[in-house]
């Protein structure tokens, strides 16, 4: 194989038009994907920004305007968001499905860690086009159109017994003419991400990372096409062969798997959540205060001795009641968590059956844009949760003055 | 030639095209493939969507039972108890569910705010499903199209391969006359692969759908597989090979099905850049806050109020007015409140059908968009239903807390309500009997009429007419050149 032989070939194959046009469209769809996965980046950011200069207005409202813990705890609300990562522009994930956002309040956390601010459901619902999409499952089927008739349509056109005694070597004829289609269909597509990635300011290690993963995934696609190519079959029957393997493992695979998996995995009813936790807020109303006190010093042993009320309505039961309502739901949302991280789990088996999802899995985890991310973020937002009412528990128990400056030494959520 | 002559000789080319189906084990495998994932994606979603609808009328009824139940209270008290409501699927989200996993499925009615429908169950899923279901939706509007392809690429090239064209032609079988039979004889494997679909359609018959929406439903997808064969018949007879049939036939596909469907997404997103309800949350507190706290009665914002008030009654002191004066100013401010949440929520909606409407545009490229969007009308599981499923919320949540808000005003008088807190007995006098929590409807949500779902629908129906012409004319200008 010689410099003339890659020329002769690269030019032969870049210069049969549906090749060429194979590669035109690959590379427009991954620059479309990257440009409007880059803008919806921006978006985000530019919500989270314009979101913070709100939260702060609206802080500083609230702190000159209440003069008391319980009132200020009742009617601050602090901003919580998980901010894009970089590559999230190339793997949108489930960032339209899972909140990004919260603003909680000192009330129970289950009541509201469960809202979900999303964007349009039925965009949501048809799913977007993003560098993801163009590797995982489009450039399987370019692949399929590009190599399923390299050796039939040479042979349809009777050149084929000409070709193969004619070569120089082995290798460069079909090995050679079937390398220098895949590269350039992967530089087609590469390219736009790279420029993209720069663009968002992604590492040079994720780019490299990404790129050789996408490299691999489509080699490991055209060695499939091209051991089948070369089974004597007319083209449109190897094609078929290929695009029933792509989906089975694409579709069909992933789709069985996930009934099977929702038979198999049951837990808690979300609704079950809010209602349990709504019954435990709602009936300290009506139950005497020591017993509600008495509950809360239970995982709050340190105010055992500041549980006693001179009125009927004060804040640190009011508190303490929000606190006891989210201890009742939390075995449930803890169940339901765990149903949630089981059938993540289950699927992660089901993907290595699903090269696409295989794929996808990995570029979401990279960006921080799966479901892991979504409930690490979750998570975040109970700890904030928590620390808010370690701050706020000593001004509302211990019979200290409240002055504005301890709202210094209020928590602030860093993402 | 004579019609009837014209039809055995449709018919005889047809069973021809058959008969060859039935010795080629790829178009069995095909067809095999076709029945079997519409026949369990029938079964499938038909077992999940019961199973919810009874889950979600069972919480149903139990929130209103609960709430019922409640013991003797302050009626404010129950404003903030709340209630809860669950969307039952409609009947035909057995075949298209739509965007019904992708919104929340309960809804947290309280007063003073309008609270997100919670818990998607797409985020309790596996993460399987990123790139669709095993619906009987996305099994005819996309994967069916892709079996098609497989099956009929060859219907009209494989006779020019062979030979056998130009052999038909000098017997008198006219190109139109050929066309027409493997239309038939695709027409025939399309409906094959449609029948789990139909049974499904008359089941949900049984199960309260009206007939219009699921005949058009049933129509609509016939129309659509009709344009599929036409168009596997058009690029087949103008291919002039086998391999060019498939090839153009995939790239058809992949652009029709895979890309189309979400560069419209991608375009709706971007064009059209929505503020989510934590952003516009902000200004509803802000004009809360102008338009003064319900909670507090002596908030400077109800002085007009109190001052009418007092005029109306010719009384100078809250304490002598024969309404309880806190009740009123809660209901004053709450229908205040409402106003401007309604006002965002209204602007929400609007930005997001827009969206919606921008993506369907769409619809006029690709048959598979202008199908999603007539079968999710046609079912009642797209946005306009949802966003109804809002709005009748909202509703239910207004009246339910205005009313527990004149219980308040009219219920309780002034000094018992100021000195609830008192006493353990102030406390127990400042109360309602709990008969009075009688006042939930029955609540049944129910999708649009069927004629108005019949009408939502005729845009993408129109789309899916206008595909059906095209294609009509490519085949017949292909027939003119075979």
């Amino acid at each position: 194989m010689s410099w003339l032989d890659i020329c002769r070939e690269t030019r032969f194959v870049l210069h049969k038009k549906s090749v060429a046009l194979v590669l035109l469209v690959g590379f427009l769809l991954a620059l479309f994907s990257v440009w409007t996965g880059s803008v919806e980046v921006a978006q985000q950011h530019a919500t989270i920004e314009r979101m913070q200069k709100a939260d702060e207005l609206d802080q500083a409202g609230v702190t000159k305007r209440y003069d008391e813990a319980g009132l200020l705890a009742y009617y601050t609300f602090h901003l919580t968001y998980a901010p894009p990562s970089s590559l999230a522009f190339a793997a949108a994930g489930v960032r339209d499905v899972y909140p990004w956002k919260h603003r909680i309040r000192m009330l129970a956390i289950e009541g509201q860690i469960h809202e979900s601010d999303t964007q349009n459901p039925e965009l949501a619902m048809v799913g977007r086009i993003d560098f993801t999409f163009v590797i995982a499952v489009i450039a399987p089927l370019l692949l399929i159109l590009l190599l399923h008739d390299l050796r039939a349509s040479e042979r349809a056109a009777g050149r084929l017994d000409f070709l193969s005694i004619t070569a120089r070597t082995g290798y460069s004829l079909w090995p050679l003419r079937a390398v220098v289609v895949v590269l350039t269909l992967w530089l087609a597509l590469v390219l736009p991400f790279i420029a993209g990635a720069i663009f968002n300011g992604v590492s040079a290690g994720l780019i490299l990372s990404v790129i050789f993963i996408a490299l691999v995934y489509i080699l490991l696609w055209s060695l499939l096409c091209y051991w089948v190519a070369r089974f004597s079959f007319s083209a449109p029957v190897l094609a078929s062969f290929l695009i029933g393997f792509w989906l089975l493992t694409t579709f069909i695979i992933p789709a069985v798997a996930n009934v099977a998996i929702d038979k198999g995995f049951h837990g808690p009813q979300g609704g079950d959540i809010l209602m349990t936790q709504r019954e435990a807020v709602n009936d300290a109303w009506d139950i005497p205060i020591e017993t509600t006190m008495q509950a809360f010093v239970v995982s709050h042993p340190e105010w055992a001795d500041k549980t006693q009320v001179k009125s009927l309505f004060e804040w640190k039961w009011y508190y303490a009641f929000q606190q006891l309502g989210d201890e009742a739901a939390k075995p449930l949302a803890q169940a339901y968590q765990q149903t949630a991280e089981d059938k993540y789990r289950a699927a992660g088996w089901v993907a290595w059956l699903s090269p696409a999802t295989l794929l996808q899995r990995t570029l979401t985890d990279w960006a921080h844009t799966d479901a892991k991310a979504a409930w690490r973020y979750e998570q975040k937002v109970r700890d904030f949760h928590a620390q808010l009412r370690h701050f706020y528990y000593p001004l509302l128990f211990s019979d200290d003055k409240y002055h504005a400056e301890v709202l210094d030494a209020r928590p602030v959520f860093k993402p | 030639m004579s019609s009837a002559v014209m039809g055995s000789k449709v018919l005889a080319i047809a069973k021809d095209e058959w008969r060859y189906w039935r010795r080629s084990s790829l178009a069995q495998t095909v067809l095999l493939i076709a029945l079997v994932l519409a026949i369990a994606s029938v079964w499938v979603t038909q077992a999940a969507i019961t199973a919810t609808a009874e889950k979600r009328q069972h919480m149903q009824s139990d929130a209103t039972q609960v709430f019922e139940a409640q013991p003797d209270r302050h009626p404010h008290r129950m404003i903030h108890y709340g209630h809860y409501l669950f969307r039952s699927p409609p009947p035909l989200s057995t075949l298209d569910p739509g965007i019904d996993a992708f919104t929340g499925n309960a809804i947290f009615l309280e007063g003073h705010q309008q609270n997100s429908a919670t818990f998607a169950e797409q985020k309790q899923s596996s993460g399987l499903t990123w790139l669709g279901k095993l619906t009987p939706a996305y099994v005819m509007q996309v994967l069916t199209p892709l079996l098609l392809i497989v099956l009929g690429f060859g219907v009209m090239t494989r006779e020019r391969e062979a030979g056998t064209l130009d052999f038909l032609k000098v017997q008198g079988v006219s190109p139109l006359t050929l066309i027409l039979g493997k239309a038939v004889a695709l027409a025939g494997a399309g409906l094959l692969i449609l029948a789990p679909l139909v049974v499904g359609a008359l089941l949900t018959l049984l199960n309260g759908a009206a007939l219009l929406p699921v005949v058009a439903f049933v129509f609509a997808y016939l129309l659509y597989l009709a344009i599929w064969c036409g168009i596997v018949l058009a690029v087949s007879a103008l291919a002039s090979s086998n391999s060019t049939s498939f090839s153009g036939l995939m790239a058809v596909w992949i652009l029709m099905c895979l890309i189309l469907p979400r560069i419209a997404g991608n375009t709706a997103s971007v064009a059209l850049a929505s503020q989510g309800k934590l952003e516009t949350d902000f200004a509803v507190l802000q004009s809360i806050r102008d338009t003064g706290d319900g909670h507090n009665a002596n908030d400077p914002a109800f002085k007009a109020l109190k001052d009418n008030l007092l005029a109306q009654y010719n009384v100078t002191t809250v304490e002598e007015l024969p309404v309880n004066f806190r009740g009123v100013v809660s209901r004053y401010s709450e229908s205040q409140h409402t106003d401007v949440l309604n006002k965002f929520a209204e602007q929400k909606m609007q930005i997001e059908q827009a969206q919606a409407d921008i993506a369907r545009k769409f619809g006029w490229l690709s048959p598979v968009i202008a199908i999603q969007t007539a079968s999710m009308k046609l079912a009642g599981t797209d946005l306009e239903n949802y966003q109804r499923f809002l709005r009748k919320a909202e509703a239910i949540r207004f009246d339910f807390v205005q009313s527990l808000n004149t219980l308040h005003a009219e219920g309780l008088s002034y000094a018992q309500d100021a000195n609830r807190y008192a006493s353990q007995q102030a406390q127990k006098e400042a109360t309602v009997s709990s008969a009075n929590w009688q006042i939930l409807d029955e609540f049944h949500f129910t999708p649009l009429a069927p004629t108005q779902l019949f009408a939502n629908s005729l845009m993408a129906l129109l789309q899916l007419f206008c595909a059906m012409a095209i294609v009509v004319g490519f085949i017949l200008f292909a027939g003119r050149r075979i």
